[in-house]
């Protein structure tokens, strides 16, 4: 039989839900054996208490997880009514999710330095990469962007990671490059040192930097988000085009290699 | 509990107990094998499956409603050899364990039906019958555009009754359900699947866009369930095979009103999304009503609606 999807059910205990920019939280969950099993990329599917009206879970990336402590970080930004109730769970409230959903990333096993490129939220994925990244002694620079300084995250964390550089992006200039953050990545990415991009946000940048990274000869891997029912391969809602058909971004992502999805 | 027998025959084949699966809400069953025991269930029903692959719709397929969800997957499907060489093990196992397998069946047209239930009817030899899909809402031609009128679902059930000898059920779109019933029965179906989706608007109006990428989808969940259970209880009235419920389903409780209303079969749908073990809970559930009611068995309580 084809494999299934990793997931299982895994109570967990609120210890810390705050604002870390504006409308992005840190949530901190306590679930022992969920923290050890996360791999970089993988993703969880969350049920968010507070509305019996809505049933379905909200499926999110990670960004750190502590095996020792038996804890992962999830950062988040309020987008909607589901998110919105996620904000308002306290520390000791608890829930379940199903996870670790997907695969996450491949690390090219010859790669000596990787170019990271993120925007808005899609920056939890891609720390959690670069924290293995450090602990492997592959280098790496980070090209972020958000809409404003006020809601940029990760700045401060990739740094103590070790990035040899980090270029921060805004939309609005009120931090760093005015522009977005496909700019410094083409920048880099000329210099020819790279072995490896990896890519997560907004799907036109993703797609920028797919085409860079292609024309520039370099693998790249970019993490999708889609919505979807279950997140475990049985409900068909979450399909990404890519150049051998409709792949679900559950079982076959949410990490993807870039040349093979259709933007 | 395990006092009260839960066996069902239904449509010429004997479930262990009503509980099904919808289709397109359960994978081929294996995806759940992590979360349950899956031959614990009386039946599951596979994703439609066409003679040749289908893509499906482009994305957005799903948006969230209150109380349920809307999508438009458009039968994405791998085609029934590719279904058959994946899954095919794994499902003749669980029939081996007693678990009937429903394959469904999806095409665009009559020749398309007719050539997709050829290919199960060859290469799924542990199938215990074959559903056909004549409501999905989702699809530009076929699925619920054949199977709205007595006549295009008569159609699709007369061109495939000759093709195989195991049983044939119909999924049945939400409309005009009595006199469809009566015309599929008498085309010599052997059991009626109700309901499937019912269609749907979600508009953004930020963006004065639809929430998926159709103008139009499927909406399912316990939203509907009050709909389904009257659709059901106006189907059984109007014909002697079989009725497998579907929609809405969240417990044991909905289920057993399925059953009261006529349903010989519950399948559970939307839930298993929301909880991978739903189905498992919902028959030990409906079990324990059962023994509630004081019955030596669950068909005791088939059709027991009392006005």
């Amino acid at each position: 039989m084809p494999t299934p999807s990793p997931a299982r059910v895994h109570e967990f205990e609120v210890v810390l839900n705050e604002p870390i920019a504006d409308g992005v939280y840190a949530l901190v969950l306590h679930a022992p054996a969920l923290a050890a099993a996360l791999k970089p990329g993988q993703f969880v599917n969350i049920a968010v208490p507070g509305n019996a009206m809505s049933l379905l879970r909200i499926p999110l990336s990670y960004a750190s997880a502590d095996a020792d402590a038996g804890t992962v970080e999830i950062w988040y930004a309020v987008v909607g009514e589901g998110t919105e109730r996620l904000s308002q769970m306290k520390p000791g409230d608890t829930s379940d999710l199903l996870g670790p959903g997907g695969h996450g990333w491949t690390v090219p096993e010859d790669c000596q330095r990787a170019l990271l490129v993120a925007g808005g939220i899609g920056v939890p994925p891609v720390l959690c990469l670069a924290r293995e990244l450090a602990a492997r002694g592959v280098a790496f620079d980070v090209c972020l962007g958000a809409a404003s300084g006020s809601c940029m995250v990760g700045v401060e964390d990739f740094e103590a990671l070790g990035a040899g550089e980090v270029r921060v992006c805004t939309d609005d200039g009120s931090a760093g490059y005015h522009g977005f953050c496909t700019d410094p990545a083409a920048e880099l990415l000329a210099s020819g040192s790279y072995g490896y991009v990896v890519t997560c946000g907004p799907e036109p940048m993703m797609a920028k930097v797919a085409n860079a990274s292609a024309e520039a000869g370099v693998y790249c891997e970019a993490s999708l988000e889609r919505m979807m029912s279950c997140g475990f391969g049985a409900c068909s809602t979450c399909a990404v085009e890519t150049t051998s058909g409709m792949k679900g971004a559950c079982m076959c992502g949410p990490v993807f290699d870039a040349k093979e999805v259709v933007w | 509990m395990g006092k009260v027998s839960m066996d069902v025959d239904f449509a010429g084949i004997h479930l262990k107990n009503p509980i099904n699966t919808a289709a397109g809400t359960f994978g081929q069953g294996w995806q759940f094998s992590n979360f349950i025991d899956v031959s614990r269930l009386g039946a599951i029903t596979t994703k439609g499956c066409a003679a040749e692959p289908w893509p499906g719709n482009p994305k957005p397929r799903m948006a969230e409603v209150p109380g349920g969800m809307m999508n438009s997957v458009g039968l994405q499907n791998p085609g029934v050899r590719a279904f058959a060489e994946e899954s095919g093990p794994y499902l003749a196992d669980l029939t081996d364990k007693g678990t009937a397998v429903i394959c469904q069946v999806a095409g665009h047209s009559v020749e398309e039906y007719v050539a997709a239930l050829e290919l199960f009817d060859e290469l799924c030899p542990w199938a215990a019958a074959f559903e056909i899909n004549v409501s999905c809402p989702n699809i530009a031609c076929g699925g619920a555009a054949m199977g709205s009128t007595p006549e295009g679902a008569a159609e699709v059930m007369r061109a495939c009754r000759p093709v195989t000898k195991k049983p044939l059920l119909v999924k049945m779109a939400p409309v005009r359900l009595p006199e469809i019933a009566r015309a599929l029965e008498a085309e010599g179906a052997d059991g009626l699947t109700v309901i499937n989706s019912i269609p749907g608007m979600a508009i953004d109006v930020r963006t004065r866009r639809s929430k998926i990428s159709r103008p139009t989808g499927g909406l399912s969940g316990p939203l509907l369930h009050p709909i389904a259970v009257r659709m059901v209880w106006e189907v059984c009235q109007a014909v002697d095979i079989p009725v497998c419920g579907v929609g809405g389903v969240m417990t044991g409780e909905d289920a057993a009103e399925f059953i009261l209303a006529g349903a010989t079969s519950v399948a559970v749908g939307m839930a298993s999304f929301v909880d991978p073990a739903a189905s498992v809970r919902i028959l030990e559930e409906l079990e324990a009503w059962a023994e509630s009611q004081g019955v030596k068995s669950i068909t005791e309580l088939i059709g027991a609606f009392e006005c």
